[in-house]
This record gives C-alpha cells, structure tokens and sequence, in this order.
C-alpha cells in the first residue's frame, strides 16, 4: 500500500474509529482493514459496550451496526445524539427500507452504508465524513505523467493531449480524485451515472468504459495507470 | 343475554320464524275476537232497543200510584227471566222493579240529564252481584203519566261465547307454533346444509391441496354463486402459491450457483499451495461470485418490496422520446462494442406521466436484452408513438434469434430464461423482463412482444397518456 492514500492526522496522532458490530468475522475484518489504512481501531460486540466506549472515551468517527443483540443501534444512537456526542457516526444496516434509512438519518446518522457492501466504499465514505467541511476545490488533478485540467476540462498525458467523451472524463476525474484508493463498480455506478437503483445492470457499461479509457490512456504508454482489482473494482495509481 | 342467543343461524332463523308468526297469530286472534265480540253485542242491543219498546207497551198505573208490567205472553217466558227493569218517577220514586234485580238497582234514582232523553242508547252496567248487563233507558209515558225506565239484559251469553272463542283459539296457537318451528328448523337446515358442506370441504383444502374444489350443485342460485366465488378464490390462491413454490425454487437454485462457485474455488484453493498471485485471483473470482450474489439479492429485494407495494411511483410529467433517449444512450456502449447501432426514433412531443427512474428501468432493461440477443453488427430500434385509445407506445426492436413458441408463455416470469446455460454466461439472473414488467404495470400499462423466430422480436410497451383519464387506462389494463 501506498504512503499518505487514505489517512488523516491530528496533530501526528492516528484518527480512532469506534467499530460497534456484533458479527465478529465482519468486526475482524473491519478492524484489519482499517488498521491497514492506519486508523486506530476499537471493536465493541454489543450495543451496550458501545455505548459504554463512547461515553468514556474519545473517537473521531462511530461505525455502528443497526442490528445489535441487546440494545438496538438506533436507540444507542439517539441516546448518544441527546446526550450532545457529535463524533460523526456511520451506520450500517441490512435493511434496505428507504423508512430504515430516513429513520437512521433522523437519529443522528451522518451516513449510511447498506449490508453487504463493499470496503473500497466504506473507506470512501470515512474519508468523505473526516473530511466533511474541510473540502477545497481544486482545478487540477495529477498522477505521475497525467494532467487533468477540470476548467478547461483538458486530459493531457506525457505532455500530449488526450481527447476523452464527457462521460469518459467524469470517470476519469472520478478516478483521479481518489487515486490510489480502489473504487467499486458501484461507486462508480452511484457518482458517475448517478444510477441509485442497485438492481440496474450497469457493470458491463462500467466495464466498456473502463475498457475505452485504457485504451486511451495506458495504451500508448508503458508505464500503466489503471489497474483492475478483481472482484474488487478498479484503481488509478502508479504502481502495481 | 348474549348466551341465550341461539349459535347457530338456522335456530336463529327459526326462532324469529315461530317469534313473527307467534305475533302474527295473536294479532290475528285478537282482531277477529274484538270483531266478534263487537258484533255480539250489537246483536244484543238491537234486541235490547226492540225489548224497551215492547215493555214500554206492557207497562200499566196500579191503583197504589205504582206502576206495574202487565203479565207478558207465554212463551216469551225465558225473556222474562233475563231481563231486569226499573220505573222511577221523575220524582225519584221507585215505581217497579222487576224481581230479577232481587232487590238491586240499575243505577238508583234519575239524574236530571242527559239519562233517558234523546235516543235510548245502550250501556254496561254491573249489578250488585257482579252480572255485567247491557242497559238502556227511556221515559214512556203510562197513561198519561211520564215514567222513567231502565231495562237491562243480561251479557252472559255473550262472554260464554266470547270465552269459548278465544280459548278455542288459543289453544289452537301453541301446536300451531310448534309445528311451524319444527317445519322451519327443517327448512333452514335444508337450505343451510350447502354451506355447512361447503365449510366442511374448505376446511379440509389446506395449502396441499389447493387444487381440491367445492362442488357447484346449481351455478344459478345463491349457494352456487358463492361456490363460484369461492373456487374463483381458490383457483387464485393455488396460482399464487405455485407461483411462490416456484419463486422459491428458482431463486434458491441461483442462489446456490454462485454458493457454489465460491465454495469450489476455494476449497480448490486450499488444496495446493500457491504464489500470492494466484491467491489473489482465487480471491478476486471469490468476491465476483459475492458481486453476482449480491446483484441477485438487490434485484429480489426490489421486486419483493413492488410486491408488497413499498415502492412509491413518484409521477412527473417525461417525455417518452428523451427518456427513451437516455436509456439507450446509457446503454450504448454495450452495443457499441458488439458494432450495434441502436436508432431512437419518434415523436417528441408525446409526455406520459411516471416515476422516471422506474420507467427508464424498464427501458434499460429491454434495450440491453435486444443488445444481448442481437448478433453483432445488428440494428435495434427504439420506437416512440401515439398507439390507439389514447395509450403512448414504445417499441424495441432486436434482430435476435426470436423467442421459441414454447417460452412464449413465461419469459416475463421471474428468472424465467429461454437458454439458461448461455444466460447466465452474460450475467442476468433472469430478473430483467420480470422488473420491466412490473416497472410497466405500476404505470397502469402493458408489456406484450411478438417474435418471429430466426428474424427478432419486438417488445412493445403501452402506456396510458397523460391526457387520458386515468381511469380509462385501469379499464384497458383489467381486460
């Protein structure tokens, strides 16, 4: 993994995440990955440690299950949000009820992430709440030997221009504004084609897309940008 | 009280049966009782009135300055003895009394008025010992001299009558009711034993045996109707759980193919050691599998809650053309690739009112189909216009293989696939035509297709017009 991708530091010190999920193999992944990422992690089993952990001690971002033996998620969550907590908080659900969601956001959810989903997207969706309010906009993106000009929306690679479609060029920006961070067909599928509907059948668009894009852009160079991870998504960094 | 109501409708039915004609019966006796009575009595007083006159004529000045009845004819005796009379004065002064009164009165001396001075008009007077008579009075005068009379007669006969009557009649209406109970309980059950048999045999047609129907003796009469109505129920039922069953079964079998997968590739895996390259690709083709399960879950879901009618259609006015428009552009590239050229033609001007997003599902998936089954270098062709009654029209055009005559019949149906083995090898679980379907029956439209095998096919999707009553699309959808 790549130096400076996914992390944020306060002060040199790592970001805690409050991991509350009572499903240990997901716990256990979850606490790996994002170890992996450099985030200090702290699992809690239950609804009731959860909310223990939260009271006493401090943590820059609250992943919560809905689904928790004792106490409920969303009762946690309310009870923390009126007792004044403002640590961002994520919620994870199996539920995918447009209700269980307006209710979760009601509660105090900052975000929420349907079950099963996949973890490129939830480290995403962490970067986008630390960084909430702390977004610049910038007119230039870059990678190694490629140039993106937002404003005069012009790709330039190796100092040649690149002629991209419109569609092409939001996915390429898509891409480079999360380089080295691997995206999800479905992010794509959500950020790009703003297609919200999970059941619409647009993997095989992604693909061809992907497909063409290569072939503009790594083609005629040696050194590759796009890297597919299999069963995972897709890549833009400089190095396998 | 609730208790004591009868459970069961035919002894409720006969009880108000025996209750109306119990009342009905009574009412009936009364009124021809009160009309006999009425008539008795005036038989009674005619003869009374005729009585007075006749000892009007019989009465005679005694020497002593009373008044005296003359001996009466024979025969006329048992009169005598039924009959009670009374001469006062105008004084006040008792003239006579007939030995009948054995010393009683028929109302002591003469009020001034109104007794005895118009029409003598009979009334009911109780005597001493308690005979009920029927008097009437009148002022004759005997000889001269203005007297006035009371002549009464007795009511026995009439109430012995009376009695006999009412109690002939009453004795008659117990049996009578009884008999009509027994004759009604008889009928009720007779006409309720249908439906006690129908109950039986719904009882017994549980989930198993859906397919069992209760008989319809006569489709004309009542009890027939709701035998109908109740297979109709039934045959409803039975379709919709063997569409369950095989929902069911279909979704388990592609669910398990990806299971499979997984659990194959990696148990595989585990056999031999290998580089971390190649563990990489077991996982990746791992979590590939998990992506199609997952894709199959969303779709189910999505289908499940249209079932259950959580989805809510939020209807804005579209243009049929641009949406058209943008599911094929979205789609392009996949026809693209296989040098397809899809051609959007038609009228822009045509709206229909709809849930876009849902609309444009159901486009998208029609064209990728026409994409997927049309060969290389193919044509599709998307097709807007104004159809018949008011409906909106969109027609795909593929240059597939065409549907064989045997699939015809289902390939709406959930994960219903013409060629499951070469589907699945694109992808689709078998869900596309299923969400297009429902995505155009929400809008109060219909999906229907022809096909010419060996040339294409065309699915084509009406949609009621904005301008059209909503109503009158219902009709057409129900027919």
């Amino acid at each position: 993994m790549s130096h400076e991708s996914g992390r944020y530091y306060f002060g040199g010190e790592s970001l805690r995440v409050l991991v509350v999920e009572d499903e240990a193999k997901v716990a256990r992944a979850l606490q790996e990955g994002l170890e992996r990422e450099e985030y200090e992690v702290v699992v809690a089993g239950t609804g009731e440690e959860g909310f223990y952990l939260v009271s006493a001690e401090e943590f820059d971002l609250v992943i919560l299950d809905l689904m928790l033996p004792g106490r409920n998620g969303l009762q946690v969550l309310s009870t923390l949000r009126k007792r004044g907590l403002v640590t961002p908080v994520l919620v994870l659900t199996a539920r995918d009820a447009i209700e269980d969601r307006v209710q979760g956001l009601d509660k105090g959810a900052d975000d929420y992430l349907v079950k099963p989903f996949a973890f490129p997207e939830l480290l995403a969706r962490i970067r986008a709440l630390l960084r909430r309010g702390r977004t610049q906009q910038v007119a230039r993106l870059q990678l190694a030997d490629l140039e993106m000009d937002l404003v005069a929306r012009r790709v330039r690679r190796g100092g040649k221009d690149v002629e991209f479609t419109p569609r092409e060029f939001e996915l390429l920006e898509y891409l480079l504004r999360h380089k080295e961070q691997v995206v999800s067909r479905e992010m794509l599928a959500r950020e790009v084609w703003r297609e919200t509907s999970r059941a619409t059948p647009l993997d095989n668009v992604i693909d061809v897309h992907m497909a063409r894009l290569r072939r503009k852009l790594d083609e005629p160079f040696d050194r590759k940008l796009i890297h597919t991870i299999r069963g995972v998504g897709y890549v833009l960094r400089e190095e396998q | 009280m609730r208790r004591l109501w009868p459970r069961h409708v035919r002894s409720r039915m006969t009880l108000w049966y025996v209750l109306v004609l119990g009342l009905l019966l009574l009412a009936y006796a009364g009124v021809a009782s009160s009309y006999l009575f009425y008539s008795l009595r005036e038989q009674l007083d005619h003869d009374l009135l005729e009585d007075v006159e006749r000892v009007e004529g019989l009465l005679e000045n005694t020497p002593d300055g009373r008044v005296a009845l003359e001996p009466v004819h024979h025969g006329e005796d048992e009169l005598d003895t039924q009959r009670f009379v009374e001469v006062w004065s105008p004084e006040g002064i008792l003239l006579y009394r007939s030995p009948t009164l054995q010393g009683g009165t028929l109302g002591g001396p003469p009020r001034p008025r109104p007794e005895g001075s118009a029409e003598p008009s009979p009334s009911t007077v109780r005597l001493a010992d308690g005979t009920r008579v029927r008097m009437a009075a009148s002022i004759p005068s005997v000889d001269g001299r203005r007297v006035f009379l009371r002549v009464a007669h007795s009511e026995q006969a009439l109430w012995q009558e009376m009695e006999e009557i009412v109690s002939v009649l009453l004795l008659v209406l117990p049996p009578a009711l009884v008999l009509a109970g027994l004759s009604g309980f008889t009928l009720a059950r007779k006409a309720l034993a249908p439906i006690d048999a129908m109950a039986h045999t719904a009882e017994r047609i549980s989930a198993e045996r859906l397919n069992e129907r209760l008989p319809i003796e006569n489709p004309e009469d009542e009890l027939g109707h709701l035998a109908r109505a109740f297979n109709a129920t039934l045959a409803r039922l039975e379709a919709a759980f063997d569409q369950l069953r095989r929902f069911t079964a279909d979704a388990s079998h592609e669910l398990r193919t990806p299971l499979t997968a997984i659990r194959s590739v990696g148990e595989v895996a585990l056999q031999t050691p290998k580089s971390a390259t190649e563990y990489r690709d077991v996982i990746g083709s791992m979590l590939e599998e998990t992506d199609r399960l997952t894709r199959l879950v969303d779709s189910l879901l999505t289908l499940s809650r249209a079932d259950a009618g959580h989805i809510h259609v939020q209807r804005t006015d579209i243009s049929l053309l641009g949406l058209a428009q943008e599911a094929s552009s979205l789609v392009e590239v996949l026809a693209e690739e296989k040098q397809q050229r899809i051609s959007v033609e038609g009228v822009p001007t045509l709206i229909v009112s709809g849930d876009r997003l849902i609309l444009r599902q159901a486009l998208i998936n029609l064209i990728d189909n026409a994409i997927k089954y049309s060969p290389a270098e193919a044509e599709i062709l998307v097709r807007v216009a104004a159809g018949k009654d008011n409906r909106l029209i969109v027609e795909v055009v593929d240059q597939g293989p065409g549907v064989p005559q045997e699939h015809r019949s289902r390939i709406f149906d959930r994960f219903y696939r013409v060629d499951s083995a070469r589907s699945r090898e694109w992808g689709g679980a078998g869900l596309g035509l299923a969400i297009a379907r429902w995505a155009v029956e929400i809008h109060g439209g219909q999906i229907t297709f022809q096909s010419v095998e060996g040339q294409g096919s065309t699915f084509r999707v009406a949609l009621p017009s904005t301008t059209t009553p909503e109503k009158n699309g219902h009709e057409e959808v129900s027919t």
